[in-house]
């Protein structure tokens, strides 16, 4: 090999570890918010922690666009307290490192009053350490590891999504009595993967089912030929997956390809909207848990929905879905907390979100959802969806088969794991 | 074992063709292309687009009459000549850099690879993509116990086809002969009359094309989104650094190795399979710095 083609190999691996590792590097601040000057007060800046590369970038951006369409809404109210809202965005590129990092600059740099965001919960656990550090409250908006409201929980940060606990509670007695007992395990080998595998491996076990293997499939796998090939030599009943973002994406087309999706009964844990817009309908096999879904027969789903699309027009998906959903609440109920309590005052906040009750009607779910205090996780529906084969209309892709009040689906591990830190351990925060 | 063992086969194929594109323009041009992967997905976009041309509308009705299957060859043929087109502006832009330090060429390509990724986001959206194939190779089949998908073996079919016909340009045709001989010393052909800088327009042409029908081929297993092309030219520069830069049999030989390794690691112990294709060129590397067939190029003369 020629000096020329040697260095120019070296230099070439440097530069593809910066596509792999860091695709967009720029990490800049995103565009602020319209807020209204009210009485010139000093604006409250709200960090936005969404992923724009890398795995979730999609449901970061839904994310995103969920936090910035509350925010708009609450702005045009005039603001809270008089003051008006605006909003930085960083990408936190799916990695937990630069979450870290983002985190630390927001606080200490941007000065900003809350962080909302967070899909992957390796960087939302991040975030929220570093949240945690300065008093900084943090919404978990979107990440679904049961870790995240367990082992990882902190005083300042509060989870909006369900987790793959709740999850697995509403799929895994009923699936055992309607599909059998012998159950194989796919899942993502990180930790929101090994979380929500562990919580469903303890569901089946307790139901009477069994285990009969679990496959660990590496982040960034694309081809799941020898995956699937395994997983018909061991012929389960049931196949779980805990698979997600980019890799769900794969294993869907490859498992829609070979028409396994009608040989096994699979529970997928989670379905983010983002992920599967614009997929054939025919690619959704199986079972999979949502917190809410915008076909919901429900009073304001129609208004939110018309919302969404007169406030992200320029999006190339139409409907909201649930990652959405879950940044607009999260954010609004904070925004709503401050301006009840006329105060940024971190601790004041803490003690009135976790005292937070949303009605249904208002949350256009069918139960009422609350915070619970000792994990700080969101209590919500659980709703248990497939495809919808017969309709016809482009974005009517789920068919709702149940919906379950969050009292039956507790994360009982999470409330033993989590030690929140106490509130007077938590540093003063009041910008 | 044989049902993983088969099965890393066709993967190898597959991932022979991912890096055919990359291995040309390295090998003529000793550019390092790090466009590869978006071009690959700008094929897949474009195949998309003449398979489902939604943008007809009424007009659009006839030819969609047509067999999928024809609106896939076409899509197969039409769309890489497209990314070639694109292939050919983006040379023109490359060429600026030969003769000067290697990085300048590595920082433009890498700087183009983010202006085409972008461009997808802009035009066709964030979100995931489904490329039709054919009904006649969509579904599985039975072998044995097992299901196998169709298209999979289809596409492994698709690229060994491509890779002889690139093998017998090179290898057969006096263009061809002109393209080893243009890697192999430009001063001396530009001597002989031959111009140089269309040579390698028309090579920088090929290579792209080639990656947009490694994206048409692929991205029907790989799902498509805007930065799938990040999935593709990793392994691809795994792939020709382990096979011997500029070596077209090094290529294959390393994709088929890649390709059993992660197979049989996806079959045996599924944790280690993205790891397996990193430790396999660690392993090539320490014993054979240059690649499996680094010195026995078949763009030396």
């Amino acid at each position: 090999m020629s000096t020329r083609i040697r260095n120019l190999v070296i230099a070439a691996a440097i530069g593809l570890l910066g596509i792999a590792c860091n695709k967009k590097t720029d990490g800049a601040a995103g565009a602020s918010g319209s807020g209204k000057a009210a009485d010139g007060k000093a604006p409250i800046l709200i960090g936005i922690t969404a992923d724009a590369s890398g795995q979730y970038a999609n449901s970061g951006d839904s994310d995103k666009r969920g936090v910035i369409m509350a925010i708009e809404e609450m702005n045009a109210k005039g603001g809270v307290m008089g003051r008006p809202i605006k909003y930085v965005h960083m990408d936190t590129e799916t990695t937990p490192a630069t979450g870290s990092r983002i985190a630390e600059r927001m606080i200490k740099q941007d000065k900003v009053a809350f962080i909302i965001g967070g899909v992957s919960s390796g960087v939302a656990n991040a975030v929220s350490q570093v949240a945690q550090k300065y008093g900084v409250i943090y919404l978990n908006t979107n990440s679904s590891s049961p870790s995240e409201a367990g082992e990882n929980c902190h005083r300042v940060k509060f989870v909006w999504d369900g987790n793959g606990n709740n999850f697995s509670q509403a799929a895994v007695k009923s699936a055992i009595g309607t599909f059998g007992k012998k159950w194989l395990l796919v899942t993502n080998d990180y930790v929101w993967g090994h979380d929500t595998a562990k919580a469903t491996r303890k569901q089946v076990t307790e139901a009477g089912g069994q285990i009969i293997d679990e496959i660990l499939v590496p982040q960034g796998t694309r081809d799941f030929s020898a995956i699937l090939l395994k997983l018909q030599q061991k012929k389960p009943d049931v196949v779980a997956a805990a698979v997600g973002g980019d890799d769900l994406k794969a294993l869907r087309a490859q498992v829609a390809q070979m028409k396994l999706g009608e040989k096994f009964a699979w529970i997928n844990n989670q379905q983010d909207w983002p992920d599967i817009y614009g997929l054939p309908r025919t690619d959704l096999f199986g079972v999979f848990g949502t917190t809410w879904y915008q076909g919901l027969d429900l009073p304001g789903v129609k208004e939110f929905n018309a919302q969404y699309l007169k406030a992200n027009a320029d999006s190339k998906i139409k409907t909201p879905g649930n990652v959405f959903y879950n940044g607009y609440w999260a954010t609004r109920a904070l925004l709503e907390a401050v301006d009840k309590l006329k105060t940024t005052n971190n601790r004041a906040l803490i003690k009135e979100l976790e005292q937070l009750k949303l009605p249904a009607s208002v949350r256009m779910q069918h139960h009422d959802a609350f915070m619970n205090p000792a994990t700080h996780q969101l209590q919500q529906t659980i709703y248990l969806a497939t495809a919808d084969l017969k309709s016809t209309a482009p974005d009517d892709l789920f068919k709702i088969l149940s919906n379950t009040d969050p009292s039956q689906v507790v994360d009982k591990e999470a409330d033993s794991k989590c030690k929140l830190e106490p509130l007077e351990s938590t540093p003063v925060y009041e910008p | 074992m044989l049902p993983h063992l088969i099965n890393g086969i066709s993967l190898g194929i597959l991932f022979g063709l991912l890096a055919l594109g990359f291995m040309l323009i390295v090998g003529v041009m000793e550019v390092i292309n790090l466009a590869h992967g978006s071009l690959f997905a700008l094929g897949a976009y474009v195949a998309v687009e003449i398979i489902n041309p939604g943008w007809l509308g009424d007009a659009g009705t006839t030819y969609m009459a047509l067999p999928l299957a024809v609106r896939y060859g076409l899509a197969l043929v039409i769309a890489p000549l497209v990314v070639g087109v694109i292939g050919m502006g983006l040379e023109r832009l490359v060429r600026r850099t030969y003769g000067k330090k290697a990085e300048y060429g590595l920082l433009l390509t890498f700087g183009a690879s983010l202006v085409i990724e972008e461009g997808i986001r802009i035009v066709w959206g964030p979100g995931e993509k489904s490329l039709p194939v054919p009904e006649g190779v969509d579904g599985g089949f039975m072998a044995g116990e097992l299901i196998y998908s169709k298209y999979r073996f289809f596409a492994a079919l698709l690229g060994m086809v491509l890779m002889a016909l690139v093998w017998l340009f090179l290898e057969k045709t006096p263009y061809g002969a002109r393209v080893k001989a243009g890697a192999h010393d430009a001063e001396m052909v530009r001597a002989l009359g031959i111009n140089i800088s269309r040579l390698r327009l028309f090579v920088f042409a090929m290579g792209a094309a080639l990656a947009a029908a490694a994206g048409i081929i692929l991205t029907p297993i790989w799902g498509l989104r805007p930065h799938v092309g990040v999935d593709a030219v990793i392994p691809s520069f795994l792939i020709i650094v382990l096979g011997g830069v500029g070596s077209f049999w090094g290529a294959v030989i390393a994709g088929l190795l890649v390709g059993v390794t992660v197979g049989l690691t996806g079959g045996y112990a599924a944790e280690w399979s993205v790891m397996s294709m990193y430790l396999l060129l660690i392993l090539v590397l320490t014993f054979r710095a240059r690649g499996l067939m680094g010195k026995k190029s078949a763009l030396e003369a």
